[in-house]
């Protein structure tokens, strides 16, 4: 699964970069390695069986927390 | 330079308010709370629905060609503007993600229950992403080619279903305390008519934005009519069950057998579904790359689509453990949770405008 996930991500940027590089776009090459590498290290995690906190479910707690619903 | 070459027609725009608004509400539907007054939920939530469009397209009218994220960097300069563009930005990708969860889950409950979760939201995030990636326009004309169907779908479904209907499920009107009533309309109007907020995100590319207010109306009154005939139908057929069920139009889909010969619909009402989803998904994440692009003053949005799609798959996967949190969410949390993005953004950042007198120049340019 981790080969699968560093193969798919790899030819992510195999596609993106060399061609952003060649345009000199250096604030798009920052942004999608900043968003790239969060998706990679994210996608590993999630693959080695580490929760993730669930967002939506903080989000929840919160809201019926103070809403007392 | 432009981020955004492609221009949209009024009439585009309505099928796409049309689509976006059937979108997730056809798998799951709108103002159960309200039991067997489901459908009057539904209506009072079109009309929270549209005065919250009259807010946001009034904004989008004064600010001819924008999109809220430029919209709020003149109005709130160029620090705040931008913190209030990524709590939008954040309210696009999250309810991506929620919707792609509520498309995935049906998928893999009903339909195909042996395929993993991941490669299903793989799946609809590759086309999803392929779309965006070609713009607005090819978004609005894919809407004009599919929302048809569904709209279609709807009186055809409810014909087929005339010997299953009992309108005594329906009665009495308005039994529900009146309490609970508002609580499932204030529901239906977050999700998901009060949803199309994020068409601030799009008004800047109508080829006619004077006429932008209207064509959003015009969307939401096609969608919310459809909606309410599905979800009144949905009782009828249904009773009792469609309150406890939990995709009700497919459920009730399973039910219709003329002579032995029309059987299975539901596998068209599946086919209807995941297009109208494709729309709903389409346009949120179309919003969030865009958004991100204009924040951070790219050239292009190409680039961050891929990461964003995938990011937003992550957080699809992560956000409700099970189906029942997932409704939990919907029913609870989301009508609070969505109304400072709904209601908070556009309208304060409309007064603010009237108080600021902005635009300076009339509107047309800033």
């Amino acid at each position: 699964m981790i080969a699968l996930l560093i193969m798919g991500f790899g030819i992510v940027a195999l596609i993106q970069i060399p061609a952003l590089v060649k345009k000199q776009w250096w604030r798009e090459l920052i942004c999608f390695t900043v968003l790239w590498s969060a998706g990679f290290i994210l996608s590993i995690m999630i693959s080695t069986g580490i929760t993730l906190p669930s967002i939506s479910m903080i989000i929840n707690k919160t809201i019926v927390g103070i809403f007392g619903l | 330079m432009f981020l955004e070459q492609g221009k949209i027609s009024n009439l585009q725009l309505s099928v796409l308010i049309t689509g976006f608004v059937l979108g997730s509400s056809v798998i799951i539907s709108p103002g159960q709370g309200a039991g067997h007054d489901a459908w009057i939920a539904v209506a009072l939530g079109l009309m929270e629905g549209l005065l919250i469009a009259w807010i946001f397209t009034a904004l989008a009218r004064q600010f001819k060609y924008k999109t809220i994220i430029e919209i709020n960097s003149l109005v709130y300069g160029k620090i705040l503007g931008k913190c209030i563009s990524v709590l939008f930005i954040w309210y696009l990708f999250h309810l991506g993600a929620l919707v792609l969860d509520n498309y995935a889950r049906f998928f893999k409950l009903e339909i195909y229950p042996n395929t993993p979760k991941t490669v299903l939201f793989l799946l609809l995030m590759l086309v999803c992403a392929s779309t965006v990636g070609r713009g607005i326009e090819v978004l609005a004309r894919c809407s004009v080619i599919l929302v048809p169907f569904t709209i279609l779908l709807i009186p055809v479904d409810t014909l087929l279903l005339i010997p299953h209907i009992d309108l005594n499920d329906l009665m009495p009107i308005l039994d529900v305390p009146s309490e609970k009533l508002l609580w499932a309309s204030q529901g239906a109007a977050s999700f998901p008519f009060a949803e199309t907020v994020a068409f601030l995100m799009v008004l800047a590319f109508v080829d006619k934005p004077e006429k932008g207010p209207a064509a959003v109306s015009r969307g939401l009154l096609i969608a919310g009519f459809f909606l309410i005939m599905a979800v009144a139908r949905n009782a009828a057929v249904l009773g009792p069950m469609a309150v406890i069920t939990n995709y009700p139009s497919y459920l009730m889909a399973q039910v219709i057998d003329i002579g032995d010969i029309l059987t299975r619909f539901e596998v068209v009402v599946g086919i209807t579904l995941i297009t109208m989803g494709f729309i709903k998904i389409s346009v949120l994440f179309y919003g969030t790359v865009l958004g991100l692009a204009q924040v951070f003053n790219l050239r292009s949005y190409q680039p961050i689509i891929l990461p964003v799609g995938i990011l937003m798959v992550i957080l699809a996967l992560t956000s409700a453990g099970n189906t029942f949190e997932m409704f939990e969410f919907a029913n609870k949390g989301y009508p609070i949770y969505a109304v400072p993005f709904q209601i908070g953004i556009p309208l304060i950042t409309l007064v603010v405008a009237k108080l600021r007198k902005l635009p300076q120049t009339g509107g047309d340019q800033v």
